[in-house]
């Protein structure tokens, strides 16, 4: 259980910079979901927390000291590698204990909390196999497990749950909320996945080509998007983004004759989405292109103007391609034309 | 009759071939030669073939029986008799009017000439005529010279003293000879011992000559002007810029008799069954006799046996001179076995490691257990019998195994796989396994004066049960396989430590200029390994040697340290095995890069964040890793350290005493420098395979698969 704090952090290979500048401040024993698309420095910055990557510039603090430093064996971190990177010459088991052996703990000690993980990881019957032995999903679990064994004052997860199946991923994101519960350790955990992000952290860190976009707790994120970038990256289908120009009371879309019943002034993005519109007898007009099922909704592609619109309806929907629909809206948000930044 | 020789020479129109080995000056005057006789008989031809002088005499030995041989062939007069026994050549029954008549006795076995001479080689007194006037009479006055002409870094006298072709003019000037006409040797006769005891005086005690002399050394001493006198032949001018004198050997002033160095005599012989035996013996005479003789003399620069020519060069006129008093190399086959007892004796005292006495002593001891004992002929048949059960079992198992339908069915459905291996098969059978068969039939043989007889298994049981040597002699086999052993143990644990210290090192973040270091650092592999051997040997030169002189500056106290490396078992020993560890590490250090480019970069950090030191890193996730990779490296440097014939020969040449060779050099030693033990060197190379063979099947257990 530590602090960790990141003081305008920079990371930079030569001329290309990867981290810039990014602040975050994670509590004790909190859980933070790092998202952002794939390259844009998430691993990155991982690796500089566990002490692989020095730091180009900036702080890093781990339980309130200094730690740009520290070598990595004297942060208390715990790492879960993208790519595993399980000892393949050992047993599960002895991957597992490895740190605790290193550690100098007896060996009656090391394997009895080995058994312990493995038995929370269900990993027991693997335990006398190699790596090399395992599934995918298996080797992601072990990673797991030799992380959990260590007991760190930090974890730090590098997407430990995207070789899973659906309903593995779900088992394991329920035990990785049990777990950190139990174990009240602060949790940095990487991830492409939404619903991950949504379901575990506490507190949610969005990162776009090494800066941070915003961060929350995912309530916020969803409601209240920092920028265009956040607003698109968090929800699926993403939101739907129009340039329209405010006149007061209402505003104009282009290729539509209607004025859209939102206020504003001058040019700026309005956000809209897809669960907050449903389909009415009147309101905006439009024209459905496509239809995509999904079992119980469905998502109607409206042709708006000259712009394509994504709307949520329940199943069954009652129209089809080619018809005319009007739409309605319950929530918009309103980001800058020119900035991306939300405007209140 | 003239014209019926001229008849009988245009229905040929034949071609002569000529072998020899001449190169430079003496090829191209025999080339003149051959030119102006065909201008002379304008239907005939001269085929001159120059062969490697190394491989000359194997190739006449089996050439010559087979009908492929030359009409006639140059080489020194060493083999005569043993060609004579073989009746690979016809004795010479024309005139020799005007040959010098020491060429003519070097050539005559049982009362005929086999031969015709042409030339004489000999070892000469050399000195620099700028800083002699008129050469010496006497060893004294030459001793009085030198040691006059020494003072800081320049030597009145540089040879190779320890080498008995250059001890050959003293021993004869104390009347000593290697060997009797009748095969007697008597190394620690009284004569012997005091010209042993000469030599020590001139090349050691008196302090006029550089120590440890090599050929190239003496040359390399001479060039840059360093020494005064030089005992060497006429070869020593070849390649020399600077000038220099010739004189004959003065006489030994203990004796009051002229030192007499060994004379070599080329000479043309006719092979036996040439074609046209007149025309050949027409361009032999042409070739030893007036113009031939002259073109040689002045153009290849020889000194001829034709005793007519005129103008000679003064170092050909004192060759000719010395040919008179030299005495014509032995040729009795015991006389290789002489040499290295006496080589053995002369290092020794040179060494000082022995008394003259003593030295004399320990090296008739030494040819007595070199010279072959007497052959005892085994019957064959139980061999035979045993060769035929063998086969016939193994006829037997194969018939066994064909009558299962399974395999049949196997080898039928993969019948043609067989077509497709034959080829490499073949090369196989004709590369490998012949070459590998003959040389193991080879030592159930004895080669003794040219015939081969057999003696079954018992080179086997004389050397494993070490009946000639006692086990802890250095001749012993388990002497030497002990030392093998070590050599191969040593070596191999400084390579790996050494490449896979190294190769750790490179992969570091802050090496700078890693390419440029790993270049540098594969360089000594890259190099051919005898090159290596002979720059190592040099740098251990007790006088001039780098090593040597790196010590100087680090110990102190005043004056050059002189340390002889080849003196003592130890150091002899160390400085093979630092050569072959600077030849050795690179492979290694290579193979290792490449195991740990295999050993992806994450696990080193999740071991790093699980809290492992560095040391801890390598010994747990690096080693395991990298394990599977270097034990086939390591089986395969075995193999090559344990045969590394190439280090040791060239740097202790199994000094001191034979007690630094290892099995293949020693092999090597019973083969060629040995009287030419054929059959005792083939039981050791199998010996050597069985060894290896056990070794590697051992090492398969132990690695727990299949490597190699
Ligand atoms: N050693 C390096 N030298 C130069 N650039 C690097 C190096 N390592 C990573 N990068 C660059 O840094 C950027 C961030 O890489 P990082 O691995 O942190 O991405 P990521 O967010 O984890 O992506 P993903 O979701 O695909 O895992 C990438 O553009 C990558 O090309
Ligand atoms: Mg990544």
């Amino acid at each position: 259980m530590a602090t960790v704090t990141l003081d305008n952090l920079h990371k930079a290979y030569g001329e290309t910079v990867v981290l810039d500048g990014v602040n975050v401040e994670v509590a004790s024993g909190e859980y933070i979901v790092l998202v952002g698309p794939s390259g844009c420095g998430k691993s990155t910055l991982l690796r500089c927390i566990a002490g692989l990557e020095t730091i180009t510039a900036g702080e890093l603090c781990i339980g309130g000291k200094r730690a740009n430093e520290r070598a990595p064996r004297d942060r208390g971190v715990a790492m879960v590698f993208q790519s595993y990177a399980l000892y393949p010459h050992m047993t599960v088991r002895d991957n597992m204990a490895f740190a605790l052996k290193v550690a100098k703990v007896s060996k009656k000690e090391r394997y009895a909390q080995v058994d312990e993980a493995a038995a929370l990881l269900e990993l027991t019957p693997l335990l006398d196999r190699l790596p090399g032995q395992l599934s995918g999903g298996q080797r992601q679990r072990v990673a797991m497990g030799r992380a959990i064994v260590r007991r760190p004052d930090v974890f730090l997860f590098d997407e430990p749950l995207s070789n899973l199946d659906p309903a593995l991923r779900g088992h394991m994101r329920v035990e990785l909320k049990r777990m950190h519960r139990r174990l009240g350790a602060t949790i940095v955990h990487v991830t492409h996945d939404q619903v991950e992000a949504l379901t575990l952290a506490d507190r949610i860190v969005v990162l776009d080509k090494g800066q941070v976009q915003q961060v929350g707790s995912p309530r916020d994120l969803f409601e209240r998007p920092a920028n265009v970038f956040v607003a698109t990256f968090i929800g699926a289908p993403a939101m739907n983004l129009l340039p329209v120009i405010g006149e007061g009371e209402t505003c104009r879309l282009e290729g539509l004759e209607q004025a859209l019943p939102v206020s504003g002034t001058g040019a700026f993005t309005l956000g809209l989405r897809p669960s907050d519109m449903f389909l009415a007898d009147s309101g905006i007009p439009g024209v459905v292109d496509v239809i995509e099922s999904l079992g119980s909704e469905a998502m109607v592609h409206v042709t708006v103007g000259a712009h394509d619109v994504v709307v949520r309806a329940e199943e069954p929907v009652q129209v089809n391609s080619g018809d005319v629909v009007h739409l309605k809206l319950s929530t918009v948000h309103r980001f800058d034309g020119t900035t991306g930044r939300r405007l209140e | 009759m003239t014209a019926l020789l001229l008849l009988l020479a245009t229905a040929s129109a034949s071609e002569v071939t000529v072998w020899h080995s001449y190169s430079g000056a003496e090829q191209a005057a025999l080339e003149q030669v051959a030119d102006d006789w065909e201008s002379t008989h304008p239907d005939d031809r001269v085929s001159l073939v120059a062969l490697p002088f190394g491989g000359f005499d194997t190739k006449v030995d089996t050439a010559i029986p087979r009908g492929n041989g030359p009409d006639l062939f140059i080489a020194a007069h060493g083999n005569v008799a043993k060609w004579v026994l073989e009746g690979v050549i016809e004795p010479w029954t024309s005139d020799t009017t005007g040959i010098a008549p020491v060429g003519l006795d070097a050539f005559t076995v049982d009362e005929q000439l086999w031969g015709l001479p042409i030339a004489t080689k000999s070892l000469v007194l050399l000195y620099d005529p700028s800083r002699i006037a008129s050469p010496p009479q006497t060893t004294d006055e030459l001793i009085a010279m030198a040691r006059a002409e020494t003072a800081d870094g320049h030597y009145g006298l540089a040879y190779q003293a320890a080498d008995p072709y250059f001890h050959a003019p003293w021993m004869h000037a104390f009347g000593a000879v290697a060997i009797d006409d009748d095969g007697t040797v008597s190394l620690d006769g009284d004569a012997q011992v005091q010209s042993f005891a000469f030599a020590r005086r001139l090349a050691v005690d008196e302090g006029i000559a550089p120590t440890q002399p090599t050929g190239e050394l003496v040359s390399r001493l001479y060039e840059d002007g360093d020494v005064t006198f030089v005992i060497s032949g006429p070869w020593f001018t070849a390649d020399l810029s600077r000038p220099v004198a010739a004189a004959p050997f003065p006489m030994v002033s203990e004796t009051g008799l002229p030192a007499r160095p060994y004379l070599t005599v080329d000479g043309i012989y006719q092979a036996k069954g040439a074609p046209s035996p007149e025309l050949a013996q027409d361009l032999a005479w042409a070739i030893a006799s007036a113009h031939g003789a002259q073109t040689r003399q002045d153009v290849g620069g020889q000194a001829v046996t034709w005793t007519a020519t005129t103008g000679a060069s003064p170092l050909v006129q004192t060759l000719r001179t010395q040919a008179e008093t030299a005495i014509p190399m032995p040729t009795h086959p015991d006389i290789s076995a002489v040499w290295e007892a006496q080589a053995y004796a002369l290092r020794r005292v040179m060494r000082g490691s022995a008394s003259p006495e003593r030295a004399g002593r320990e090296a008739q001891a030494r040819f007595e257990q070199l010279q072959q004992k007497d052959v005892v002929e085994v019957s064959r048949s139980p061999y035979i019998a045993a060769f035929g059960v063998l086969l016939l079992g193994l006829v037997g198992m194969l018939v066994v195994r064909l009558r299962n339908p399974e395999l049949r069915n196997e080898l039928a459905a993969t019948k043609w796989d067989y077509f497709w291996i034959g080829p490499a098969a073949l090369a196989m059978i004709a590369l490998v396994v012949t070459p590998f068969v003959l040389g193991a039939a080879v030592s159930l043989y004895a080669y003794q004066g040219g015939e081969w007889t057999f003696v079954g298994l018992s080179h086997f049981s004389d050397i494993l049960l070490s009946r000639d040597f006692p086990i802890t002699s250095p001749m012993s086999f388990f002497y030497t396989l002990a030392v093998t052993i070590l050599w191969t143990v040593t070596n191999l644990t400084l390579h790996v430590s050494i490449g896979v210290a190294l190769a750790l090192v490179l992969r570091e973040p802050w090496i700078r200029m890693r390419g440029m270091w790993r270049a540098l650092l594969i360089l000594p592999w890259a190099v051919p390994n005898y090159i290596t051997a002979l720059i190592w040997k040099s740098m251990f030169h007790a006088q001039y040697g780098a090593i040597n002189k790196l010590l100087a500056i680090v110990t102190p106290g005043p004056g050059p340290v002189e340390f002889d490396w080849f003196a003592q078992f130890s150091t002899s020993f160390a400085a093979n095995l630092a050569t072959n560890t600077w030849l050795g590490f690179p492979f290694m250090m290579v193979v290792t890069l490449g195991a740990l480019q295999a050993i992806p970069k994450d696990l080193e950090e999740a071991a790093e964040v699980d809290g492992a030191g560095y040391l801890t890193r390598l010994r747990h996730v690096v080693w395991p890793l990298l394990r599977p990779a270097l034990l086939p490296a390591i089986l395969l440097g075995s193999v090559w350290t344990f045969n590394m014939f190439n280090v040791v020969y060239l740097v202790s040449s199994g000094e001191p005493d034979g007690s630094t060779e290892i099995l293949i050099s020693e092999a090597y030693r019973w083969a060629f420098s040995r009287n030419n033990q054929y059959g005792y060197a083939a039981a050791y190379a199998v010996l050597i395979f069985g060894v290896l063979l056990v070794y590697s099947r051992a090492a398969n257990r132990l690695v727990g698969r299949k490597v190699l």
